[in-house]
């Protein structure tokens, strides 16, 4: 009883990042990519955007099964709050600096 | 280690391919049909016969429109091409109310007359389910699909994980093997057509990707229509002055931009403001031309026929997105190709319902007591049923009503639709209420049934047989009877070989079974 209640509770996890928290995940990467390509790397701003759009999709499937392949669940969140963490600042800093068009 | 990650690919697998196995299953196979849309919707079609120049239909469809929406705010009228013989055209009304589709537009022969026998969606139906459902709102069945689509990606990615022996296996179809069968066939479906399976999911979800992920250009862009407005240069519309001009002849209008292209033909044009001083005519080059997608545009002053410029999407990404939009759509695939896609479109839909029924063959084994599952198992047991012979009946049974409903109904195209869903509905009916197995033969024989009485139904109610097509050199009309007789023997086996199993599970005595299905 016990060892399929942590079972469960590590599906659900696993289930919760591979799903609504990878697609945040993926959109916040997203979004800063197609900041980086016009703003830092000079790419025209409509070809960074779609190129940060077909990206997303491969970011988004690998990491769904890497949710679920790799083998703690704790690390896989930290990692992912992480990373969530350090796109946020990048994509906030980058809007300040120069806005949308 | 390595192991871990194969078993926790294998269960992912598993899980996310049952959760929506039974949408894919309908959009592979609507999408596959609907890659001889314009052949559907010929064959729905049989008193148009011939071939129609784009030209001429588009002088034809300005004369059309010039009578019944002569103050519209735009047209739009989709040419002709070697595939179709009809032109469709719609409009916006000027009075800025949004009318019923049927009310503002209209399917031309190539003179300008409106087609109004046997009034039918055709393969354009099939091909607008295929990501645009029915009875539900467009954008949440787009969502719903893409959904879908991707949990088909990482369907496909965590499947070949799984797979030990992707190589060896690609030789391997053992058949009535039972369990170890139904596993041959999804994995020998999945390999060898894995190329276009990859391909054709990812593809697909860039066909609507800004829906999905707007947030790269969100990101770039304060509102999409910026945007819109910079990538595909689509400008407002003028306000109309009032001064009333006739527009100019199209006809030298695509010869000029076609020749700009490099002979590429013209495949769509729009007007806006028609019949004003302000007109403005945006041609299209045709999506059969090239791969990509999004077409070359030229713009011409409605009035007076001067050239306005082009505009093509320029950079590497948009260059990306449009030729993954015109792969997956297949739009520009001659007919070797087109009958590739759609054999490759079959495998698919094969590789998702075996994947469907090897669910149920698994778990069956392992059931404590196999003459009563529990409601899971059986829930999924009648869903398979409702999802896949009931949608090939139904797509049967839509053929069939083009040629069997009276040609004068009212509303005649939605009720073609109709008897598509009400046969699904019933086949998904009887699946609940039979017990399983029986169900099966019954259904699969139903709509092999269905479908052998489409060539049938047609010889008898148009002139267009199959002898008689033959006859003629008709060969889309022998290619459908064809298709259709090759699916009805398909099913018709398929439902032979539920019984004879179902003969030899009843013979043998029950514990043995059991055992048996657990040692394979």
């Amino acid at each position: 009883m016990g060892r399929s209640t942590v079972g469960r509770a590590n599906v659900a996890a696993r289930l919760l990042a591979a799903i609504p928290a990878n697609y945040l995940l993926t959109s916040l990467a997203a979004a800063a990519l197609a900041r980086l390509l016009w703003r830092g790397l000079g790419v025209d701003p409509a070809n960074a955007s779609v190129a940060a759009m077909l990206a997303s999709f491969v970011m988004f499937s690998v990491l769904a099964l890497v949710a679920f392949g790799v083998r703690s669940t704790l690390k896989l969140w930290l990692w992912m709050i992480g990373s969530g963490a350090v796109l946020s600042a990048g994509l906030w800093l980058s809007l300040a600096s120069g806005g949308r068009l | 280690m390595k192991d871990s990650l194969r078993q926790s690919m294998a269960l992912f697998h598993t899980w996310s391919g049952l959760l929506l196995g039974w949408l894919l299953f309908a959009m592979f196979a609507t999408g596959t049909a609907a890659y001889f849309q314009d052949e559907i919707t010929r064959w729905m079609q049989p008193e148009v016969t011939g071939s129609a120049d784009p030209e001429t239909s588009a002088q034809g469809a300005v004369r059309y429109l010039n009578q019944v929406a002569p103050d519209a705010v735009s047209w739009y009228i989709t040419l002709p091409n070697g595939r179709s013989a009809t032109t469709q055209v719609y409009w916006q009304p000027g009075d800025g109310t949004r009318g019923k589709r049927g009310e503002t537009s209209a399917v031309l022969d190539q003179t300008g007359r409106a087609i109004t026998v046997r009034e039918t969606s055709g393969g354009f139906f099939l091909y607008r389910f295929h990501f645009d459902l029915h009875y539900m709102p467009v954008l949440w069945a787009r969502y719903l699909v893409g959904i879908a689509a991707m949990f088909m990606l990482t369907a496909i990615l965590s499947g070949i994980v799984t797979h030990k022996k992707i190589f060896a296996d690609f030789f391997m179809l053992r058949f009535g093997k039972g369990q170890r069968s139904w596993l041959d066939a999804h994995n020998v479906t999945a390999v060898i057509a894995l190329p276009f399976h990859l391909m054709i999911t990812f593809t697909g979800l860039v066909t609507l990707a800004s829906m999905y992920m707007p947030w790269g250009i969100a990101a770039n862009y304060a509102s999409p229509a910026v945007f819109q407005e910079q990538v595909f240069g689509r400008e407002p519309a003028a306000e109309r002055s009032g001064r009333a001009q006739p527009l100019v002849d199209l006809a030298p209008l695509m010869r000029a931009a076609s020749a700009g292209w490099g002979g590429k033909q013209v495949g769509y044009i729009s007007v806006t403001n028609p019949g004003d001083a302000t007109a403005r005519v945006l041609l299209t080059r045709s999506p059969g031309a090239a791969i990509a997608a999004r077409g070359e545009t030229a713009a011409f002053a409605g009035a007076t026929g001067k050239a306005l410029g082009g505009h093509t999407a320029s950079g590497a990404a948009l260059a990306t997105e449009s030729v993954m939009i015109g792969l997956h759509t297949g739009r520009f695939a001659q007919w070797g190709l087109r009958w590739l896609y759609f054999l490759s479109g079959i495998g698919g839909t094969i590789m998702v319902g075996s994947g469907l029924v090897l669910w149920t063959v698994k778990r069956r084994a392992r059931l404590p007591d196999p003459a009563r599952p529990h409601f899971g198992f059986r829930l999924v047991e009648r869903l398979n049923i409702a999802a896949i012979p009931g949608l090939a009946t139904g797509l049967a049974v839509y053929f069939l009503a083009n040629r069997l409903l009276p040609g004068d109904l009212a509303q005649r195209a939605d009720r073609e639709i109709d008897s598509l869903f009400l046969a699904w509905l019933a086949v998904g009916l009887w699946g609940m209420v039979r017990p399983a197995g029986r169900a099966w033969t019954e259904t699969l024989a139903l709509a092999g049934a269905c479908f052998a009485a489409v060539p049938v139904v047609n010889a008898l109610t148009t002139s267009r047989g199959f002898a008689a097509s033959i006859m003629n050199g008709d060969w889309l009309f022998v290619a459908f009877d064809v298709v259709m007789i090759a699916l009805a023997a398909s099913f018709l086996h398929a439902a032979s070989k539920v019984a004879q199993h179902r003969a030899k599970k009843a013979a043998a005595p029950p514990r043995r079974t059991a055992r048996k299905a657990v040692s394979q």
